[in-house]
């Protein structure tokens, strides 16, 4: 087991909605993504799906 | 020695219904698992939480108003006690279960962070899938599962972290060294949470603050786990050899959905009871705990002071970098992932005063206000806007394809101390030295054979006679890995025992 490569950075954050895609990447540890950039609108897009009401809906019972 | 475990219970939801009966929801989820009918195998003899680490003991547990109302109702629910809470011991050795009303993933026993952080990913997987069994059984998507802690009406449940600890070390020592760290940890592994609440209290809309736990937390120390939930939970139910070890079970932590959180969370606790084994812990007690657990939540600017014992004023971080700062003295260099553990806990605790950007995708709560608030900027909306409080439940959603903290990782901006591949493995096995991994294999080899399980012992029974594994001391990796190899390749549990036995006795 490899502690110096724990944990993993495939990507820095930047802007969850980038309007172009702009990757960061630190020196040492963190890797450029193996994969193309995000999908900049699918985050956006997820989060306006969200029902503004939901969670005025959503009720549990007490856990511990 | 280490050993450590997660539990989480799970919020759960169902739209197609006008009331959705938890109870009944969180017993169909679990059994959505199975593919088989469901047969009672947990052994709950084992499980005593009445026992009260400070010597005594308590005739019953306290729960709201509420829940009393539900439980009379639940005492003429037409299921037995047993099937309402379907319990299932998984192939990697895990407990998964209807803990009251919620879906709970309870991790096998690991001694390694990234076993456990994959065993806890793990669960996210497990539950999710018998969510979609669920569905396709219902005709359609609709019942969620959410990782989280509030249901944002004052209802809270739970993600708890337990530890092995020596019986030797005095619990007044665990208290005086684990509440200053206690209260201050949410810095790191709180998840984050919109607006304010309290217990049955009404949910109050606008701000954000740093803990989904806080707003719950009303006592310093207590045996209770559901009404006056304390900062440390003095529960004393080892699930061990009691004469030997504790098991310190704390209900404090907000469920992570970062994987770095969870390991720095556990990590870093891990290193502080090192610490205080070693009578090393910096001395930090706060003047009024519970009240400071609150301040530092609701301050995520982390410019909030609370008062200590001596009078002096001290900020979360900085107790946080004072316990830090006695783990590097005392700690360095007894193994690489303490090591690890070190490193990490410096760095975090000096970007969340330099650069707190560098830490989104690392720490929940972070992570959440990054998104919330580049959401608002987009939707030019403010703290208020009740759309931010469903946000926040949508990031703990478990789903792939909904889950706003899964379209986070999907798009790789998070960090990973596991790969898919990895937890694919996590849930296929437990960690093959500790006994969690070994209980999974029983489960895997033996399971006609098994009569009762739980978490110190697993008995089976052989032709008339009955055999037990007793694994209340059993917590050498190199001896449970010995046993492990010795059950993956024996005929039958009788075969297996009465080779460990011999083996064990010194007789080979």
């Amino acid at each position: 087991m490899n502690y110096s490569l724990m944990p993993e950075r495939r990507e820095g954050p930047g802007d969850p909605m980038p309007k172009s895609p702009s990757p960061l990447e630190e020196g040492g540890g963190p890797r450029r993504p193996d994969t193309g950039s995000p999908d900049k609108d699918s985050l956006l897009k997820r989060m306006r799906k969200v029902d503004p009401k939901q969670a005025e809906r959503y009720r549990q019972r007490t856990g511990e | 020695m280490r050993l450590f475990g997660i539990e989480t219970e799970y919020g759960i939801t169902r739209d197609d219904v006008p009331e959705m009966d938890p109870v009944v929801e969180s017993m169909e989820l679990v059994r959505a698992h199975l593919v088989a009918s469901f047969e009672r195998r947990w052994d709950y003899a084992g499980e005593d939480p009445h026992e009260d680490a400070r010597g005594f003991r308590v005739s019953g547990l306290q729960q709201d108003r509420e829940e009393d109302e539900f439980a009379q109702r639940d005492a003429h629910r037409p299921f037995s006690f047993h099937d309402m809470k379907s319990d299932l011991v998984l192939p990697n050795g895990a407990r998964f279960y209807n803990d009251h009303t919620h879906p709970e993933y309870s991790t096998p026993e690991c001694r390694t962070l990234r076993d456990l952080v994959a065993q806890d990913r793990a669960g996210e997987r497990i539950v999710h899938r018998a969510a979609l069994r669920r569905n396709k059984a219902l005709g359609g998507a609709h019942v969620r599962l959410y990782k989280n802690n509030t249901d944002f009406h004052g209802h809270s449940y739970g993600c708890h972290d337990n530890y092995l600890v020596p019986r030797a070390v005095p619990f007044a020592a665990l208290v005086t060294g684990m509440v200053p760290f206690l209260v201050s940890r949410q810095v790191v592994a709180g998840a984050g949470k919109v607006g304010t609440e309290a217990q049955e209290s009404q949910y109050v809309p606008g701000g954000y603050q740093i803990s989904q736990r806080a707003d719950f937390m009303e006592a310093e120390l207590g045996v209770d786990t559901m009404h006056n939930r304390p900062i440390l939970n003095t529960r004393d139910e080892p699930h061990a050899d009691r004469q030997k070890y504790r098991r310190l079970h704390l209900i404090i932590g907000d469920a992570n959905m970062c994987e770095y959180a969870t390991a720095l969370k556990v990590g870093t606790t891990q290193l502080v009871l090192d610490l205080i084994a070693r009578e090393a812990v910096p001395d930090l007690e706060l003047e009024q705990p519970v009240a400071a657990v609150k301040q530092f939540s609701r301050d995520p600017n982390l410019k909030a002071v609370v008062k200590r014992k001596n009078g002096r004023t001290i900020a979360a971080v900085d107790i946080q970098t004072q316990y830090y700062e006695s783990a590097r003295r005392t700690l360095s260099g007894l193994d690489e992932e303490s090591d690890w553990v070190l490193k990490e806990w410096s760095e975090t605790l000096q970007l969340l005063m330099e650069d707190r950007q560098q830490l989104v995708g690392k720490l929940d709560w972070i992570t959440k206000q990054w998104l919330l608030e580049t959401f608002m900027r987009e939707e030019r909306i403010d703290w208020g806007d009740p759309w931010l409080a469903s946000l926040d439940l949508e990031y703990h959603n478990v789903d792939p394809e909904t889950g706003l903290y899964m379209g986070l990782e999907g798009e790789r901006k998070v960090w990973r101390l596991t790969s898919d591949e990895v937890i694919e493995e996590a849930i296929r096995n437990g960690p093959a030295d500790t006994r969690g991994g070994l209980r999974g294999l029983c489960i895997q080899r033996f399971p006609d054979q098994i009569q009762s399980i739980q978490w110190e012992q697993v008995q089976f029974a052989c032709g008339l006679r009955s055999h037990t594994l007793d694994m209340r001391d059993f917590f050498d990796p190199q001896e449970v890995v010995r046993c492990v190899g010795i059950f993956k390749v024996a005929q039958s549990p009788a075969d297996a025992l009465a080779v460990w036995t011999h083996r064990k006795d010194g007789s080979v």
